[in-house]
């Protein structure tokens, strides 16, 4: 079945992250000058203002920070309601948002924050491969 | 005889893009803005960190959050070619009034360079900003919309840090309520004016639907029809008209973020730093306040707000509405025309909050009828405090009534 729901638009510098995510890896800009990532993809590093930046492979490991059950939503996304939303601390640091997958929707009061997710891929079309972060055991 | 603003302020740099004119590789209006403040600041020596105020046409969330910067100053005047001469203007009475001292302006347009970015969605993709900014190029794929959608990700974590409940906040929706049934004009009066109106209970609020968890209905705010306006003048103006004046003692404004994917801390917004800006500018603090207009989008906004403004201590925002002090009769009234959740929120609340602090401090927000007493308190102060975006931005001001 293909992919139905949307799908992002890629922008002129956040190649590397696609090119990565179709390999199945999760890259994160880094700035070179005080060696933080940051998310999302800057032109300029918003810790120190360098614009020496660069990429590297993330471990695609991270934990809850804080989430939310979707019961009203619209267009394509309508039918799989009711759904888990996330952000994200990445083990790097900084923070990503996801559809978090590996929970029951039904009971919230069962998701933790603080729990440890890894990243996943999911093919939307040849060039866009979109990450979606799954609850793991400790 | 030279004005008031004579020499108030003056420019003291300016810089490009890297490459200008047609450039091989397409780049976004973004990137064009970014590369020219980089250089701004290494011409200036002024680090970008010390930036105060940030005028753009339109684009000054999406440069202060890709920046990083937490302005004391936003202006987006976007009236064509001339904006940035307005802006320079606009800087100019800021640095003035003293409350900025170091303005940026900036520009960044992709004329040549859009037509050829994008495809489908072009016109915004080829910008960089908005609707297709590299912030939202990282979210859109997460079936993410309506503003409670982003906000219930705040309600759980500040739940998780403080160790309340939802039923904590369902206060906040009942006490509104309450407000509203004091108040003829707001939607939510009545049974008669609207099938779900009149009083609500602390258990109504629980058990109604579920819109984003742990967000029911009755913790959302509606969204209705409103218009309003105010006039502003100088006191020379003030002093010659009939209606009473009410005093803008302060004003702070700031942001935290654009896309919530930027929130620092899902507990608290910008609403410290506007309302610390505020406070000092009045002279005045969170004790001196007698009420308080909190733009409820939520109940969780309206609490975490509360917190913000220095009403309640950090984690007991709801405690203003669940021990009354909120309430019609309290100590500290809140929201006393029914607020978003139950006066009008027709999508942008600001203006109903600065007509209602009006009217309490002019003394003229009596609308009760049939001998209820109204909603008219005796405050001669009042905090009020807007919230934009995904508890992005706030500005706050601190009013007095005249003596
Ligand atoms: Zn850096």
């Amino acid at each position: 079945m293909s992919y139905d729901k949307p799908i992002p638009t890629q922008g002129t510098h956040t190649k590397p992250f696609w090119q990565g995510a179709s390999e199945g890896k999760l890259m994160l800009p880094r700035c070179v000058d005080c060696n933080r990532v940051h998310w999302y993809p800057r032109h300029i590093c918003p810790h120190c203002h360098s614009m020496n930046l660069e990429w590297i492979e993330g471990s695609g490991r991270g934990r809850i920070h804080t989430y939310a059950v979707q019961h009203l939503a619209f267009g394509v996304w309508a039918k799989e309601a009711p759904y888990v939303t996330a952000y994200i601390d990445l083990n790097e640091g900084d923070r990503m948002l996801t559809v978090l997958r590996g929970v029951d929707p039904e009971k919230p009061e069962d998701i933790k924050i603080g729990a440890p997710v890894v990243v996943e891929f999911e093919k939307a079309n040849d060039d866009t491969y979109i990450p979606f972060w799954r609850v793991v055991e400790e | 005889m030279p004005g008031p603003l004579y020499k108030a302020a003056a420019i003291v740099g300016a810089a490009e893009a890297n490459e200008i004119g047609f450039l091989k590789t397409p780049i976004t209006a973004l990137q064009l803005h970014i590369e020219a403040i980089k250089n701004l600041s290494e011409q200036t020596g002024v680090a970008i960190s010390r930036i105060e105020g940030v005028f753009s046409t339109g684009w000054s969330t999406e440069l202060c959050e890709h920046l990083g910067i937490k302005p004391k100053y936003i202006d987006t005047t976007s009236v064509g070619g001339c904006s940035f001469e307005m802006h320079v203007h606009h800087a100019m009475a800021a640095i003035h009034a003293g409350i900025i001292d170091i303005a940026l302006v900036s520009h960044g347009e992709n004329g040549h360079s859009a037509n050829k970015i994008g495809g489908r969605g072009a016109s915004n993709y080829a910008r960089g900003a908005g609707a297709l900014s590299p912030g939202v190029e990282m979210s859109m794929a997460y079936g993410l919309g309506s503003a409670p959608s982003n906000y219930a990700h705040a309600m759980v974590r500040h739940m998780h840090r403080y160790g309340t409940k939802r039923e904590d906040y369902a206060h906040i929706a009942k006490v509104t309520r309450d407000w509203a049934t004091l108040n003829p004009r707001a939607a939510m009066y009545s049974k008669e004016k609207h099938p779900f109106g009149g009083p609500i209970t602390v258990e109504q609020v629980e058990e109604s639907r579920v819109i984003a968890w742990p967000l029911t209905i009755l913790h959302c705010c509606m969204v209705t029809d409103h218009g309003g306006a105010v006039l502003v003048t100088s006191p020379k103006v003030a002093a010659s008209l009939n209606t009473k004046p009410v005093w803008l003692a302060g004003a702070g404004e700031s942001m935290g973020h654009g896309n919530m994917l930027e929130m620092d801390d899902f507990t608290a917004t910008s609403a410290g730093r506007s309302s610390q800006a505020a406070y000092t500018m009045a002279g005045l603090g969170p004790s001196d306040m007698e009420m308080a207009l909190i733009y409820d989008s939520f109940t969780i906004t309206a609490a975490i707000t509360a917190e913000m403004l220095g009403l309640a201590a950090p984690g007991e925002g709801h405690t203003l509405w669940k021990d009354g002090h909120a309430a019609p009769g309290g100590k500290l009234p809140i929201n006393t025309n029914g607020g978003g959740l139950s006066f009008n929120h027709s999508g942008m609340y600001g203006m109903p909050l600065l007509i209602e602090a009006y009217r309490q401090l002019s003394g003229t927000a009596e609308d009760g009828i049939n001998g209820d007493t109204g909603k008219q308190t005796s405050a001669r102060t009042c905090v009020v405090n807007g919230t934009g975006g995904s508890l992005s931005t706030t500005g706050t001001l601190v009013l007095v009534a005249d003596d």
